[in-house]
């Protein structure tokens, strides 16, 4: 690598949206104006994961890293870092488990702890530029497969590495690719699913983002193993930025002779096309992407014949999710048995996760699989936002299950999150505090799913939306005991009786909430109580006379003028006046306010 | 090929589903969206069977399923008895009042969560046999739009549809009679469309629509006489009869 100055201004999605591109001009013209003998590098990056503490600024070799950088700082750091080589502690990265502050972020808890492989030079290299990407060792599989390996000797290596699908169902990649060779009839097709539709997962988008050409790599790797001339790159419809920089990073391969005809000049044809996704979350399921891309609604169809014989057009097909064509490159680099010191048993090497929701550290990690969910919330994510009590984390996207805290310890893996009655999923992680509603969650999720059904199957449509209809009654109060039964027998049918993945999996958020949480649904149906104070109509907020010290500041927030009581002195919500939006409840500094049952009338 | 149902050895044809071959040999599995001619669907999912494999059993829609040599196929598992009483419930909730649907909730004996009701009772189930009528035909007016609960059949935009032909196979072949097509003296409006009707040339009765007698006859390549179904069989009976007479 250079030894040259570099300065990495993060551009990642989130970044963006906190004006990360001004800071990266603003770095630009003030550079190229300025007397410096020799002048750094301005490099534009994918995302580095931190994404709430945006926009990210990075400098090499020396290794600071600054965070929440504003335009306005940017002459400050140039004066300082970049001329006379000061740190600026001001924006630097807290770290919340250490209680320190951190020049290098490398050293931070949220980074140590994490292995990256599908995410390797995210963050490290600009997007758009091809060379970057080659200086990192990018394209060195592809070489060495080319010149070196035969296609069976390919296939043989994936298998042999165990690596497993990252797009949810964790299906053998190598068994799938070893099939799909075996079969005689061209053309073939190889399929990138960068769908993504799961709410709040940002997983491909930043590596479609941040590091394109792994993944182009990844898939002309997979079209030499099985003998494929054409791929396509299924990519969500709202991912702009994600199609752009894909764009450009196969406009580059072409040019650098990766794609097209006779690559690298040994005989293999093979291009790539993107396709714009059809914009609804069953469009990731591989046959209704399939169908889609086929120009049909996208339906899922009976996968009684498998799409690596019949797939797109019927061809014999190969369709990987984003990042496991991320792995593909260095697992042929680096080899199998490299990948398996990694992860456990039967789930080697690593997974990305987004970590969202109540926890203080959010943004994208990549652990080696095995690493507890504690780990992940505690020690990388730096716990609970306001050490709020936690409650549940939901894993797998919308139809996934939430795990309590007495299975914090559980491994973040295929098969042990499939056993809890959760999932993997494409690997969204979601974290609760005592503040959500269990049943409210159930809901959420079922009037998600409810909505984002193809509407095939009776089973998926009818009987989610039959959920739906329980948990929404429960959450207003009009529940009984007997609908938990009903509830229950529904699951079964659901994931029994439907045709594709979503139906089959949709019970997970309601199976895991009752079987955790049933405590807290009893008190919603028996004592018309949330004990989160979540379900407006089983909620209403009380003043513990003890705790209170008369401040005054719940009858300043109340909106609506429900509380009164005079300085230094108890006070009162008038519960006829109260409309339970809880800002008494968050802003009291002695914990006074307390939540109570629903003021009910049936 | 061999294939066990319920533990009967049948002879099956390469290519046939499993709900073909039981059809066959008359075992019974219920099929609400399936009909002789038309691929499976498999969209109701009453049609659900177990198979087994090696080891592992699992449910699969029989309409779609292929035959394999060695199947092992259970119809009326308490598993799948249990789900097809669960899919006619769910069908009722959204259909209460459809006469078809109250009774296969009788014939399936079915205790209906009151609660769950739905207000507004739709005919439609959704089970897509008026959508593959009109492919079959070559017309592919009507399909199916929208997902989730909000999936209906419709014409584009629910427009009046400039590919409909008003033929009314849809409608026929609806279980629920979910499509409503009606009929005045002389038209037929059938999916915001009104179409003009055409008479039997022996009858006199008006038995289809201009549209559909000229996508005949650009189909065939030739003039069709209008004579209705009816008339038509009883000049091939009338032939019949004289045929016969000259043998004896
Ligand atoms: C409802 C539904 C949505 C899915 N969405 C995605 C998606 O957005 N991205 C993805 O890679 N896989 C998705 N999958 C999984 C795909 O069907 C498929 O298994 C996967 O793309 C295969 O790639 P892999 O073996 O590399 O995981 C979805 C599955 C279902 C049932
Ligand atoms: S399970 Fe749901 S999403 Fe999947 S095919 Fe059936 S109706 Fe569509």
């Amino acid at each position: 690598m250079s030894s040259q100055r570099q300065i990495l201004v993060c551009c990642g999605t989130g970044c963006l949206a906190n004006n990360s591109y001004e800071v990266y001009l603003k770095f630009k013209d003030l550079i190229s104006n300025k007397e410096i003998q020799i002048k750094p590098i301005i490099k534009p990056t994918g995302c580095n994961g931190l994404c709430e503490k945006g926009p990210v600024v990075k400098i090499l070799p020396d290794n600071i890293s600054y965070f929440k950088v504003k335009a306005e700082d940017v002459e400050e750091i140039i004066e300082e870092t970049i001329v006379k080589g000061k740190i600026i502690d001001r924006l630097l990265y807290f770290d919340t488990n250490t209680k320190n502050k951190i020049t290098d972020h490398k050293n931070a808890t949220f980074y140590k702890n994490q292995h990256k492989i599908a995410i390797r030079n995210i963050g490290e290299i600009d997007p758009s530029k091809i060379e970057d990407y080659i200086e990192r060792d990018g394209y060195a599989a592809l070489k060495k497969v080319l010149f070196t390996m035969k296609p069976e000797e390919v296939l043989e290596q994936v298998d042999k590495s165990n690596l497993r699908g990252r797009g949810g169902g964790g299906f053998p990649t190598g068994l799938k690719w070893k099939t799909c060779a075996k079969y005689n009839h061209y053309p073939k097709y190889v399929i990138c699913n960068g769908d993504e539709g799961d709410p709040g997962a940002f997983m491909d988008r930043s590596i479609m983002e941040g590091d394109p050409n792994t993944v182009i790599e990844g898939m002309i790797i997979c079209a030499y193993a099985i003998g494929a001339n054409q791929g396509y790159l299924y990519i969500r419809d709202e991912y702009e930025l994600a199609r752009k920089n894909m764009q450009i990073a196969i406009n580059s391969a072409r040019e650098y002779g990766y794609l097209g005809k006779n690559i690298l000049g040994r005989g293999l044809n093979f291009d790539l096309e993107i396709v714009r996704g059809g914009g609804a979350f069953v469009c990731g399921e591989s046959s209704a992407l399939m169908a889609s891309i086929q120009g049909k609604v996208g339906e899922p169809r009976a996968k009684y014949i498998r799409s690596v014989e019949r797939g797109l057009w019927d061809q014999p097909t190969i369709l990987n999710n984003v990042e496991t064509w991320a792995n593909i490159p260095p697992i042929i680099s680096y080899g199998p048995d490299w990948f398996k010191e990694i992860g456990i048993k039967n789930n080697f090497g690593t997974k990305v996760f987004s970590l969202v929701g109540k926890v203080k550290n959010t943004g994208l990690v990549e652990v080696p699989m095995g690493s507890s969910l504690r780990s992940l919330v505690f020690e990388i994510g730096g716990g609970v936002i306001k050490d709020k009590k936690f409650k549940a984390v939901q894993t797998g996207g919308p139809s996934g299950g939430c795990i309590p805290k007495e299975h914090l310890d559980i491994s973040l893996d295929f098969d042990s999150l499939n056993e809890i009655g959760s999932m993997m999923g494409s690997g969204g992680v979601i974290v609760m505090d005592e503040n959500t509603c269990m049943v409210e969650v159930a809901r959420y999720y079922m009037e998600f799913l409810s909505e984002e059904s193809c509407g095939k199957c009776t089973t998926c449509r009818e009987g989610i939306k039959l959920m739906l209809d329980i948990l929404t009654n429960i959450t207003k109060g009009n529940g009984k005991e007997e609908d938990l039964d009903l509830l229950l027998g529904i699951c079964d049918t659901v994931e029994k009786g439907s045709l594709c993945g979503l139906g089959q999996t949709a019970p997970n958020p309601v199976r895991t909430t009752i079987k955790f949480f049933r405590d807290e649904y009893l008190e919603h149906i028996n004592n018309h109580k949330c004990p989160a104070g979540v379900c407006k109509n089983l909620t209403s907020y009380q003043i513990n006379s003890e705790a209170c010290i008369g401040c005054g500041i719940c009858k300043k927030k109340c909106p609506v003028d429900a509380i009164t009581g005079e300085n230094k002195k108890l006070h009162v919500i008038h519960q006829d006046i109260c409309i339970t939006c809880g800002e008494c409840y968050e802003n009291c500094p002695t914990n006074a306010i307390e939540i109570g049952g629903g003021i009910f009338e049936s | 090929m061999k294939v066990e149902i319920n533990g009967k050895m049948l002879n099956a044809n390469e290519g046939e589903t499993i709900l073909e071959l039981a059809k066959r040999n008359d075992i019974n599995i219920p099929s609400l969206c399936h009909k002789k001619g038309f691929d499976g669907l498999g969209r109701c999912r009453m049609c659900l069977v177990e198979i087994k494999e090696g080891h592992r059993t699992k449910l699969v829609s029989s309409c779609v399923y292929p035959v394999k040599d060695e199947l092992k196929v259970q119809t009326h598992t308490d598993e799948i008895i249990k789900i097809r009483k669960d899919i006619v419930m769910l069908m009722y909730l959204k259909s209460p009042k459809n006469k078809y649907v109250q009774k296969l909730a009788e014939e399936y004996e079915i205790m209906i969560p009151e609660k769950y009701v739905q207000k507004i009772s739709d005919d439609c189930i959704l089970c897509g046999l008026c959508v593959e009528a009109c492919r079959e035909l070559g017309t592919s007016a009507i399909s199916m739009v929208n997902r989730g609960t909000g999936k209906k059949v419709s014409t584009p935009y629910d427009d009046e549809s400039k590919d409909c032909i008003g033929c009314g196979s849809c409608a026929e072949v609806c279980p629920t009679n979910a499509i409503t097509m009606t009929e005045n003296e002389n038209t037929r409006t059938i999916w915001n469309r009104t179409f003009e009707l055409v008479s039997c040339e022996i009858c006199g009765k008006n038995y289809t629509t201009l549209e559909t007698l000229k996508y005949s006859e650009n189909l065939l390549g030739q003039k069709i006489e209008c004579i209705c179904d009816e008339c038509k069989k009883k000049i091939t009976a009338a032939t019949f009869k004289e045929s016969f007479k000259n043998i004896y």
